[in-house]
């Protein structure tokens, strides 16, 4: 007989998927903190700089610090005239959110992505009970998010080490312990929708959904209609009112820490009464044929993404409608010739409401240019899952499925500029704000020269090197945006700025479109869409 | 059609410095079934990608009824159906919604026959994908492309995940595709499948085909398995010419032979045999003399 290679007495590993946790949560925790860390150093280290003056801190204070519109966008802006005020107004609400999706899809990632791919299965059929496998998967996130505040924080603290900078480490540790609020909250759900829905897509859009509400109830509460309370029933009204940059209050993790124990216990109680491999929602997997859009791979395009694009459809029209609201309270606050050279500084040229839905324009392209990378995302995912192999194996010509594919992209930015100009146009003049619609019109359609440069880029990605298509072309979007965001003040040198699509992108309606830099970029995009598909057409299919 | 089923001249694909096909050459008869074997990693999905057009070969062509499967992949298409054991499916539609699909991907189908087949297979198609079991995901696969009548159906181990019922059921559709003139390129692992169906086999190994031809000519090619009984104990036959892989097991003895059966019938007679019996050798012997038995991992 042999000798057994586990020696009798042995233990099995207890805590293996702990183990595994860790190490997958660690890693993405450290590179998304140390880019939370930049984030917010590079904001606090270019105040200095882009306002040397007092004088001009006070302008900055006086246009923005009661704006309820950047602060219904932004969160609250108190001491504006301070690092760690400015650094607070600027930052704040970015790291929340960002810090809230790595919570939520490290969650969802480690319980039903793992699941979903059939390992629990095997680890389940070993020694081990689901209630404690699950409770070692949220240890290990617990573990990731953890190292995503901390190395936030380290990275702050190591780039703000000069005394010029303003900030305090106990600020930091407290910009730490907020984005660790952040990611608990999240996480938290993550962990809960891992158990209420069997696939990893569902639970973590399922996460988004509660992560848009909890933006748009924090936004309304911060709106100045009267309606503050409201930010108490927002996850990220919670992490916002703990503002550790400006006015400290550690009452506010009280409702995270019960939000976190709560869904905690209500994961962990799922997991023990459901089946391996469902969710606890029911669905309905009988019903009847439906032959509609089938025919061919141009209609599979519109039958499996049209729900997709109508969400974000009605999404863009929310949030412009949303920004046209309280655009014209915000660009009445707007007066005097330091706050003009302010906002001067943020692209606007005009004053009044057109100033401040020009401002505004910069989130709505980056929404617009993250529809169009997705469009190329849910085509690489078509072909990784091994979906496409079955439409080129027959008689469908793949360049032809990938200009479907790009045709619903076009649509679908078509669309999203002709609705935001709508709703914003709708939305002013409700309020009795007199911006024509065709000028507002000629807004949305400004938005989508940067989102063609994006969808060019990432298709001629996807036909060259298409397994890093879709995290480098999220990553230029996310590059864009932060070159924009820190550049647009003044604080990096001209050809850096040159790097973002944003920059090249007029603040309409605040000063006209720029008819060279759109036809540059749209240029720019067509470009990639021909070498992406001529790419595509001589390349291997490839799976995940 | 003049043109073979399918045809490989030189057909070579490299990932890198990793060669996964070298210099292939085959050419499969049109209305033949071809067993396609090799162990894993040998290159039979590369060869059947590259017979689809899914990857680029690095070198040489392929061909379906003489149209280029690269180059032309559409026409080439036009007389093709696939199937693979790795079920991949769109999850929100429903069984039936697939079929759709797919047939008007493919753009002929038999109505009639799609029908028999949902029930033959004894498939739920209003169920969506994400709900049914691998096995009755595999029946979609099936359904769909033997109802599209395709004059070449390209199967990458098809009957993974069925139970011996639906593979009967399979085995009868392929016959039956057989004989309705159509061509069948089955890459298995199941060799009592591949020697139940094909007319042809061929082995491929380390990215090259080894052999090429009927499992009767392979037979006649390959050793004699014999079984022998004696009174007492067998006789020493390590030096009868053509005989090895001798076993004794008690009065039993077990060997093999190639060429010439005289001198082991005349060693056997002397040694006053009581019983004998000889038998072909099945298509996992002939596999397995393909190979060294140290590519063969210990139990």
């Amino acid at each position: 007989m042999k000798t057994p290679t586990v020696p009798a007495g042995a233990r099995p590993a207890r805590a293996l998927v702990f183990t595994l946790t860790v190490r997958r949560t660690v890693r993405s925790g450290a590179l998304w903190g140390a880019a939370l860390g930049l984030i917010t150093a590079t904001s606090a280290l270019s105040y200095d700089r882009v306002y040397p003056t007092h004088a001009l801190r006070l302008a900055l204070a006086r246009a923005f610090g009661s704006n309820t519109m950047t602060i219904a966008l932004f969160g609250p802006a108190p001491h504006l005239d301070t690092v760690a005020g400015f650094t607070s107004f600027k930052v704040s609400l970015t790291l929340s959110v960002l810090a809230s999706l790595w919570g939520l899809r490290a969650a969802t990632g480690a319980l039903r992505g793992e699941e979903e791919t059939g390992r629990w299965d095997l680890l389940l059929a070993g020694p081990r009970r689901r209630v404690a496998t699950t409770a070692q998967a949220l240890a290990g996130v617990g573990v990731g998010v953890v190292v995503l505040a901390a190395t936030c924080a380290l990275v702050t603290t190591a780039a703000i080490r000069s005394p010029a900078s303003g900030l305090r480490w106990t600020q930091v540790l407290g910009l730490g312990g907020a984005v660790l609020a952040a990611a608990t909250t999240f996480a938290a759900l993550g962990a809960l929708t891992s158990q209420l829905d069997a696939t990893r897509h569902d639970a973590t859009t399922t996460g988004v959904v509660v992560l848009a509400i909890a933006y748009a109830l924090r936004l309304v509460a911060d709106a100045g209609l009267g309606l503050h309370a409201l930010v108490w029933a927002s996850p990220l009204g919670w992490v916002e009112e703990m503002a550790p940059l400006t006015a400290p209050s550690p009452v506010a993790a009280v409702p995270v820490a019960i939000w976190a124990i709560v869904l905690g216990a209500a994961a962990l109680r799922g997991a023990r009464v459901r089946d391996v491999g469902a969710g606890l929602l029911a669905r309905d997997d009988r019903r009847r044929r439906r032959r509609r859009l089938l025919t061919g791979p141009g209609a599979l395009t519109w039958r499996l993404g049209s729900s997709t694009i109508l969400r974000w459809w009605i999404g863009i029209t929310l949030g412009a409608g949303l920004i046209g609201l309280v655009a014209r309270k915000a660009g009445s606050t707007i007066g005097g010739s330091s706050v003009r050279d302010v906002f001067s500084r943020l692209g606007a040229t005009t004053l009044g409401t057109r100033a401040v839905l020009g401002v505004a324009s910069l989130i709505l392209a980056v929404v617009v240019s993250l529809l169009a990378v997705g469009q190329v995302a849910a085509a690489r995912a078509e072909e990784a899952r091994g979906h496409l192999d079955w439409l080129v194996a027959s008689r469908v010509s793949r360049v032809r499925w990938l200009l479907w594919r790009l045709g619903a992209a076009a649509i679908a930015l078509g669309g999203v500029g002709l609705l935001e100009g709508l709703a914003t146009w709708g939305a002013t003049a409700s309020q009795g704000a007199h911006v024509g619609p065709t000028l507002l019109l000629e807004a949305g359609a400004n938005l989508l020269p940067p989102a063609l440069t994006l969808l060019g880029v990432a298709t001629a990605l996807y036909g060259l090197w298409p397994r890093a298509a879709v995290p480098v072309s999220y990553g230029l979007v996310a590059w864009s945006l932060l070159i924009v965001i820190v550049g647009g003040i003044g604080a990096i040198s001209p050809w850096l700025l040159d790097t973002s699509v944003f920059h090249h992108m007029a603040g309409a309606p605040a000063e006209a479109p720029r008819a060279a830099a759109n036809a540059i970029m749209c240029a720019i995009g067509l470009v990639g869409i021909a070498t992406g598909v001529v790419a595509f057409a001589r390349r291997d299919l490839v799976a995940t | 059609m003049d043109a073979p089923a399918v045809r490989a001249d030189g057909l070579t694909k490299r990932y890198g410095r990793t060669v996964a096909l070298d210099h292939l050459d085959l050419v499969v008869p049109a209305g033949q079934i071809l067993g396609y074997l090799g162990p894993n990693g040998a290159g039979k999905t590369t060869t059947l990608r590259l017979l689809l057009g899914l990857i680029r070969p690095t070198s040489g062509r392929a061909e379906i009824f003489g149209v280029d499967a690269w180059r032309e992949p559409v026409r080439a298409h036009a007389h093709l159906a696939y199937v693979t054991s790795d079920v991949a499916l769109w999850p929100t539609l429903t069984g039936g919604e697939v079929l759709d699909l797919l047939g008007h991907a493919h753009g002929a189908v038999d109505g009639a026959l799609r029908e028999e087949l949902i029930a033959s297979f004894d498939l739920d198609p209003t169920l969506r994908v994400r709900a049914y079991s691998t096995g009755n995901r595999q029946k979609i696969l099936l359904i769909a492309a033997l109802m599209t009548r395709a004059d070449l159906l390209v199967l990458d181990e098809p009957t993974r995940g069925l139970d011996p019922l639906v593979d009967q059921v399979f085995r009868t559709y392929i016959r039956q595709a057989r004989d309705r003139g159509q061509t069948v390129v089955l890459s298995s692992h199941e060799l009592s499948e591949v020697e139940a169906l094909c007319d042809q086999v061929a082995i491929v190994r380390a990215g090259r085909l080894v052999e090429q031809r009927t499992l009767a000519e392979l037979r006649q090619l390959s050793a004699l398995a014999i079984e022998a009984t004696f009174p007492g104990r067998p006789p020493d036959l390590r030096g009868v010419p053509g005989v090895h892989a001798l076993e004794v097991e008690g009065s039993v003895l077990r060997c093999q032979v190639e060429g010439s059966i005289e001198p082991l019938l005349r060693a056997l007679a002397e040694a006053g045999v009581t019983r004998m019996t000889s038998r072909e050798p099945s298509l996992e012997e002939l596999f397995l003399a393909h190979y060294d038995r140290a590519d063969v991992p210990a139990p």
